[in-house]
């Protein structure tokens, strides 16, 4: 299984973080700033309010003439406070006040408007360009009223604040992105090590350990808890293969010397036919232990000790040739049509004998279940890289439901067992098609049975 | 493919048409060296091998054997892959060393796919998984105490009694006649050829020409004869292919 299809998890949730942290504090900013810039504009007019109550009341009290006059006093309020003024007639003309003209946007403003300008004053010997917040009306003889204030200072306040929160928000980002990018880099090298050692022990290496980085986070508790059950996993499968290995080994010498002793007693010929023939079929049970205490030492081996086993340059298409033609024989025998496809040569890396039996297997149940009349194809081809031998038979096939149970040790069809057999001989090929990397199919032939090899590329050994 | 094909050549053939099974033969006795620490087992052998007029000599553990086998002089030489204090994979090691080219059959336990190759490696010459029959293990140790005779040069025919296989041409003629054989009937009958007046038994024809090491449920070899058999013998006066019960076939031209 490779890793790369969980790749993207580690950097998603990374994403995701950044994602929702820029989210969260530039809305945290955003909201900053337009309060702070509602309160300073609220503060603005407030100012500017208070003002034109001062002096709506002057005109209330001296009319246009108190009115001017407190508009001239005040003249020079630019320079100190930054307040402007204009009293002007219907048609704009300057009556009052320290601007020199009615705002042209303006021009046409009936009644009350507040409204926004800017106004050039010289200062220090250049001009500058003051933005003027203003409150625009009219008073009862049809003379306008402007009352402003400059606002520059608040302008600049609030564009410093927008910037500020720009460069805080992009700050932040950056710093979460490069944050995330490292931790998703780590927690994926962390992951990809973990994956790999994991692969190792999967093929039967069962020493290997997850490392431990000495960083006392949660991986490292994985890596150890991990370790722990290794330990004892490890533990388990030695006591099993030392059970295993060691019952093996004393069945292995009294079924030895049985079968010494037998024979030996055969070849006295002063012994009563019955007494032979029991004798002989004795052996040939015997020898059926054997096979099948031996199938399952094959077994043992093929899933615990694969790593040890020799692995050489087997070319798929000619041992289906040839053990396609080494049965063919027993087929006419049987009535069976027994045929092979496949012209180039498939080379991967493989162990020639277990992939033989393997084979052998295969065709061996074919010959014993399908039918006389029918048919039994052997193909090898070589299809996006991967290698595929397939077996197809026109016989009973296997039900659906069971097409997994039999792949397992003394696991058997109900329907066969009367069939001589040990129910080994397709355990045997799972074990070693897993031993090869390669995976098993049992599919439907309609009607039949189809058993698909697929050896992956990496076992592919392609002409160069 | 078949190393032990391509190392033999054929030592008699059969122009000497001498009666010469494993029970009858004039010479002396052959040597043979059995190291194996199942001390039942190896009496039954030793037995067994002496009723086929082989001079055995037993030793129960490794490195006695090894100094049995370097001390005198063995036709052939069975050890168990498994012994006390050196096994039988380093005991051929060890001979291999000091040129010495005794024949040795390995007895291997049960289910270890790679100690044949293994065996093979370090100039083991035969392998044979336990618990085996006491004839398979004959024609083995006959079929190595006759490999062990200095070898012919290369030859590009064979003939045994009225057959005769052209090995370059790929042409089998009897009596005259030419016989039609498929590619692996040609290579079936030419490891007869070469081992004429052997015993052969199924499993070393599939090894030897098949090269499978494993012995598979039904029994494919006897079809395969009986169609060889049918091509060689049938319409000849007399039959060249025997079978000889419960072990398997010869080649032999009996009167």
């Amino acid at each position: 299984m490779s890793s790369s299809q969980f790749r993207l998890s580690a950097s998603r949730v990374a994403l995701l973080y950044v994602l929702i942290f820029s989210a969260g504090i530039s809305s945290v900013l955003v909201a900053v700033y337009f309060l702070t810039a509602r309160v300073l504009d609220r503060e603005v007019d407030v100012i500017i309010q208070a003002e034109v109550t001062g002096l709506v009341e002057d005109y209330r009290r001296g009319g246009l003439l108190q009115l001017i006059d407190t508009l001239n006093r005040r003249a020079d309020s630019w320079g100190r406070t930054g307040a402007v003024y204009l009293l002007a007639d219907s048609s704009g003309n300057r009556i009052g006040g320290n601007i020199a003209r009615w705002p042209n946007e303006f021009a046409s403003s009936e009644g009350h408007e507040w409204v926004e300008f800017e106004i050039d004053a010289s200062e220090h010997g250049g001009i500058v360009t003051h933005p003027v917040r203003a409150h625009l009306f009219r008073l009862p003889d049809g003379v306008r009223l402007l009352v402003g204030t400059d606002i520059l200072e608040r302008t600049r306040l609030a564009s410093r604040l927008r910037n500020a929160m720009l460069w805080g928000t992009g700050l932040c980002v950056t710093l979460a992105a490069l944050v995330s990018m490292g931790y998703s880099r780590g927690v994926r090298r962390r992951v990809s090590s973990i994956a790999a050692t994991c692969e190792n022990i999967m093929r039967g290496d069962l020493t290997q350990r997850l490392k431990i980085e000495g960083e006392r986070d949660e991986f490292d508790e994985l890596s150890s808890t991990v370790n722990h059950m290794l330990d004892r996993l490890q533990q388990q499968t030695e006591v099993l293969r030392t059970t295993f290995d060691s019952a093996a080994h004393d069945l292995r010498a009294p079924l030895y010397r049985a079968r010494v002793r037998i024979e030996e007693a055969l070849q006295h010929a002063d012994m009563a036919t019955s007494a032979r023939a029991t004798m002989e079929a004795t052996l040939s049970e015997l020898d059926r232990v054997q096979r099948t205490m031996g199938t399952l030492l094959q077994i043992a081996q093929a899933e615990g000790h694969g790593n040890e086993l020799e692995m050489e340059l087997v070319d798929l298409t000619a041992l289906g040739r040839e053990l396609t033609d080494l049965y063919q024989p027993e087929a006419s025998e049987r009535n069976l049509t027994l045929s092979f496809s496949g012209t180039d040569a498939v080379k991967l890396r493989g162990n020639q004998q277990l992939l033989a039996q393997a084979l052998v297997n295969l065709l061996e149940n074919a010959l014993k279940y399908v039918p006389a009349g029918g048919h039994i194809d052997v193909a090898v081809s070589q299809t996006e890289g991967n290698a595929v031998l397939e077996v197809a038979d026109n016989g009973p096939g296997i039900p659906e439901a069971d097409r997994q149970r039999v792949l397992q040790p003394f696991m058997r069809l109900e329907r066969d067992r009367q069939q001589a057999g040990s129910g080994l001989g397709l355990s045997l090929i799972a074990a070693v098609m897993r031993l090869h990397r390669a995976t098993i199919e049992l599919l439907d032939n309609q009607p039949g049975l189809k058993v698909r090899w697929v050896f992956g590329r990496d076992s592919v050994i392609r002409d160069s | 493919m078949q190393p032990a094909l391509s190392k033999t050549s054929p030592v008699r053939s059969g122009e000497a048409s001498t009666k010469l099974t494993p029970s009858s033969r004039v010479s002396e006795a052959m040597r043979l060296l059995l190291i194996e620490d199942d001390l039942q087992a190896a009496e039954y052998l030793i037995k067994s091998l002496r009723e086929h007029d082989y001079e055995v000599v037993h030793s129960p553990d490794g490195r006695d054997g090894l100094a049995k086998a370097t001390s005198e002089r063995f036709d052939v030489i069975v050890a168990d892959r498994q012994l006390p204090h050196l096994d039988g994979l380093a005991i051929i090691a060890k001979l291999r060393e000091k040129q010495d080219r005794t024949p040795v059959l390995i007895l291997s336990a049960l289910g270890t796919v790679d100690d044949r190759v293994h065996g093979l490696k370090v100039g083991g010459d035969d392998y044979l998984t336990k618990p085996f029959a006491f004839a398979e293990l004959l024609a083995r140790i006959e079929a190595l105490s006759r490999r062990a005779a200095p070898a012919a040069q290369e030859v590009t025919r064979l003939k045994f009694g009225d057959l005769e296989l052209d090995l370059l041409a790929r042409r089998v003629m009897r009596d005259g006649k030419q016989i039609d054989l498929t590619a692996k009937e040609f290579q079936l009958l030419e490891y007869f050829m070469r081992r004429p007046n052997q015993i052969i038994t199924r499993t070393m024809l599939l090894e030897g020409v098949w090269n499978l090491h494993f012995d598979p449920q039904t029994n494919i070899i006897d079809v395969h004869m009986s169609r060889l058999r049918n091509s060689v013998d049938k319409g000849f006066s007399k039959p060249l292919i025997h079978t000889v019960r419960g072990t398997g076939y010869v080649l032999k031209d009996e009167q």
